[in-house]
């Protein structure tokens, strides 16, 4: 096997294991589930002042009332 | 209540995420939101048994995969014009006049009518138009259904977005890859401008590699968002996207900036690309895309030696008159810079094994060569075509275990322009039954006035749909479509990527609304083959397509929202390319067999018109609406309460048009009218043009159209032969001419746009509902 080789399998087996973690992540059952989640959470963490998804029109949806909805469904309101 | 609007980047900086407490008496589903064709993965909440809020995954690695559409989707969904039970036509095609049945009646007389047309004209006079992005739960069981009955004219917007992408790719290395945004070192956008809310999840990787430290090269003739964040942009000239691409290689070729040992071990045609390129020395490429010699060879090293790069798809190259030549230069560039297959390079995955993936289901061996033949546009562009993509079946069977493979549906599609004209009566043959889903066929497709001819020269039109869209307006049937909030669903990526996932259903569909899966279930039934689409639900559908894994579908579902692949790199290395040669195709076999240049070159414009001295592109659309959607939701049209053209300040005061003016935008083909914005990012004669503009609440009906003679962009989109791609035949919509001028009170009367009311958001409240006749 070549270096790149050996590189290039090193490269596979860590996104192996990061698929592997993101398996359970995903699943967030078991204790291992939730500290694959909490691991890659604190990986993919940015400080809200770094934070270019930080969006107001996002950050502060309170969602909609159902009455609110049905009213409008009726043709209530606009 | 989403957040007031507008708001300012200054607003955005200052924001402070702020985790929320679940309101108590709310229950949460794990969703696909398929408002645009991403599928972000969301939480939806409801609330005495409706949705009430669409939020973003819990889920570390979807985090903020959300955007402004999705998050007023509660409201889009509960529009009171919302379609909630058949309706037939009464009266003449387009009177809009309607009359509510019952889908028993619906199905049972479509399917007698659609008999009929196939026995007086032969099964391939029915055409289909549709996507699987937004119809989610189609799964290929329309193909599959055409396949059985003999039709292959299933036409789709993925002609001249995406879909033709994979279809072009598979020329060189018979797949379609997908970046890895996650390692890459260098990513090149193609005019493409992903952003907060548009195509959120591409937006978030490209910020996310940026600030790893990732270059960015932007080619975009507009000072874009992501231009001007880029470390080098390239203003080119637009649709020039192939020359620029030449110019790259001959820098790459010259300096010796390639993969040498994997050129000489996987690709074959080296020396007759070199030749090639070296008709495109960096002075004429220069000329061509209207860039500076130094800058295109400057990112054309950074691209080739700071890898692994990636470029991403993107819907530019696609629309143009070198599409294919263009698509083939970003696959030629991957290949010889030996990024494919590579961490932080283009991926080429291949089918999840566990999961029976959509071109299984759509059963291409059903429909006999006889009638693959006669698939329209096959013959004289027949790059997508059954015709075009036959020399893959063997390489792919050999690589990826199965003959077809309609990646991102876009690999066995008729050619949409001739289609309409056989729908008009001057194609090959009649198509005299047509079928759209989840789509608006005369805004989707380039030369309206065709489409609307073909339309209305049917026997038969049936459309599944929400909304009463323009196109839904010129119907026979009208049959009312669940929403994404309404389903479930199990989405395998198009065949592009390997990874699954799945979404829940949040809540019951109103009024007798289905999905597409029953729709085309019913149809079955009602031509007599129900044997193919046997199973009773759509979960059961989904437990046959998951029952490799062991696992029901409502298992899977309850355990993650997600189902990977073991990552693998190099994979060719096995097993070689999905090509006949097996190898790296720079020079194409298949395009040299089909009577086309096996080389990719780059057709300059037509001779310049002088009375249309602009250029026009078009395609783009405003964050709130996707495609020619969301115009009925208030929140998003008081964003965009207007279709806007952009100009600069030059060409406007040259046109002799100011900010704010109402004008019309003109060509050849037609003309359609806009509100001016004054854009300092634009370049010179160039015209920015808005895709998919109708109003809901104009005057529905043939020769009105809620809007449709006046805003839509389709009107300007040509499909003759100079502005075709030649192996695909789609439309060159990225630098059509065109001029500008102010809209005067004689060009806005119902003469001139065939319409007498013109509508605004403020009138949205009263939308024109359809007017229903008494039921016999």
């Amino acid at each position: 096997m070549t270096p790149e080789e050996k590189k290039l399998r090193s490269k596979e087996r860590t996104a192996r294991i990061m698929i592997w973690m993101a398996t359970r992540s995903s699943r967030n059952k078991s204790l291992i589930d939730k500290l694959c989640r909490r691991m890659i959470t604190r990986a993919t963490h940015v400080n809200p002042e770094d934070d270019f998804m930080r969006d107001p029109f996002v950050d502060n949806d309170e969602g909609y009332d159902p009455d609110e909805l049905d009213r409008y469904q009726r043709g209530e309101t606009a | 209540m989403p957040a007031p609007i507008p708001f300012d980047p200054q607003e955005i900086a200052d924001a402070k995420y702020i985790k929320r407490p679940v309101r108590e008496g709310v229950t949460t589903k794990r969703a696909l939101c398929a408002t645009c064709d991403i599928a972000c993965s969301v939480v939806t909440e409801s609330k005495n048994g409706r949705v009430v809020k669409v939020r973003s995954s819990d889920n570390p690695i979807f985090r903020d995969h959300i955007c402004m559409k999705g998050i007023v989707a509660p409201k889009g969904f509960a529009n009171p014009n919302r379609i909630l039970h058949p309706l037939k036509r009464v009266g003449e095609r387009g009177s809009g006049k309607w009359e509510q049945v019952s889908w028993e009646d619906a199905m049972a007389d479509i399917g007698s009518r659609l008999k009929k047309v196939i026995a007086d004209h032969g099964p391939e006079a029915w055409a289909v138009s549709t996507s699987q992005w937004n119809t989610s739960t189609d799964h290929g069981l329309g193909r599959r259904l055409m396949n059985h009955v003999g039709s292959p004219n299933w036409i789709s917007g993925v002609a001249l977005c995406a879909g033709n992408t994979a279809a072009v790719n598979r020329f060189t290395y018979g797949w379609f890859p997908f970046g890895d945004f996650s390692g890459t070192k260098c990513i090149v956008l193609m005019g493409h401008n992903p952003r907060r809310h548009s195509w959120t999840p591409l937006y978030n990787n490209i910020r996310a590699a940026q600030r790893r430290g990732a270059k960015l090269i932007v080619m975009d003739p507009r000072r874009s968002s992501s231009a001007e964040r880029a470390d080098i942009w390239l203003p080119l000239k637009v649709g020039s996207d192939a020359a620029m691409l030449l110019g790259w290689l001959k820098v790459i070729i010259d300096e010796e900036l390639y993969d040498k040992e994997f050129v000489a071990k996987w690709t074959v045609g080296f020396e007759d690309l070199r030749k090639r390129v070296d008709e495109y020395p960096l002075d004429r490429v220069a000329k061509l895309t209207g860039c500076d010699p130094g800058m295109i060879a400057e990112a054309a090293r950074i691209y080739a030696t700071s890898g692994p790069s990636i470029i991403p798809w993107t819907p530019i190259t696609d629309m143009q008159r070198n599409s294919t030549s263009g698509i083939r230069l970003q696959s030629i560039l991957r290949s010889i810079c030996g990024y494919l297959d590579m961490p932080g390079g283009e991926l080429l995955q291949g089918y999840n094994p566990d999961i029976i993936n959509e071109s299984e289901i759509e059963m291409h061996s059903a429909l006999s060569e006889e009638q693959k033949a006669k698939q329209l546009g096959s013959q004289d562009h027949p790059a997508f075509t059954y015709r075009g993509q036959a020399a893959f079946r063997e390489p792919t069977k050999r690589v990826y275990g199965q003959e077809y493979a309609n990646l991102v549906m876009g690999c066995h599609m008729a050619t949409p322009s001739a289609t309409f004209r056989a729908m008009a009566g001057e194609g090959q043959y009649p198509v005299k039954a047509f079928f759209f889903l989840g789509n608006n066929p005369l805004m989707s497709y380039a030369n309206m006035p065709m489409i609307l001819k073909g339309m209305m020269n049917q026997d038969l039109i049936v459309a599944h749909e929400q909304f009463m869209t323009p196109s839904a307006q010129l119907a026979d049937y009208i049959l009312p479509a669940d929403s994404w909030l309404e389903r479930p669903w199990l989405h395998d990526m198009f065949g592009w990527m390997s990874t699954v996932r799945f979404s829940e259903k949040s809540m019951e569909p109103p009024g007798t609304c289905k999905s597409t899966f029953e729709f085309w279930k019913l149809m079955a039934g009602a031509l007599d083959q129900p044997e193919v689409v046997p199973w009773d639900t759509i979960e059961d559908f989904y437990d046959y397509r998951v029952a490799r894994t062991g696992k029901t579908f409502e298992k899977l579902i309850s355990e993650t929202e997600v189902h990977f692949t073991k990552p693998a790199f190099r994979k060719y290395e096995k097993t070689g390319f999905a090509t006949p040669s097996g190898k790296v195709e720079l020079k194409s076999s298949v395009l040299g067999d089909l009577g086309f240049d096996p080389l990719p070159y780059f057709r300059e414009d037509p001779p310049k018109d002088e009375a249309y001295p602009l250029s026009l592109f078009t395609g783009v659309r405003e964050d709130g609406f996707f495609q020619t959607g969301h115009r009925h939701i208030p929140e998003m049209r008081a964003r965009h309460p207007e279709p806007e053209i952009f100009l600069n300040e030059k060409t406007a005061r040259e046109s002799g048009v100011s900010e704010g003016d109402w004008v019309v935008v003109e060509n050849q083909l037609g003309r359609m009218k806009a509100k001016l914005a004054i854009k300092d990012a634009m370049p010179d004669d160039l015209v920015r043009v808005p895709h998919g503009w109708w109003k809901p609440e104009m005057r529905q009906g043939n020769g009105h159209l809620s809007g449709l003679h006046d805003f839509s962009d389709s009107q300007l989109c040509r499909d003759d032969d100079d502005f075709l791609d030649r192996e695909q035949g789609i439309p060159h919509i990225k630098g059509v001419p065109c001029r500008v001028v102010k809209l005067t009170p004689e060009m806005s009367d119902a003469a001139y746009t065939g319409t007498s009311d013109t509508g605004t958001a403020d009138t949205l409240a009263k939308t024109a509902a359809p007017a229903l006749e008494p039921a016999e």
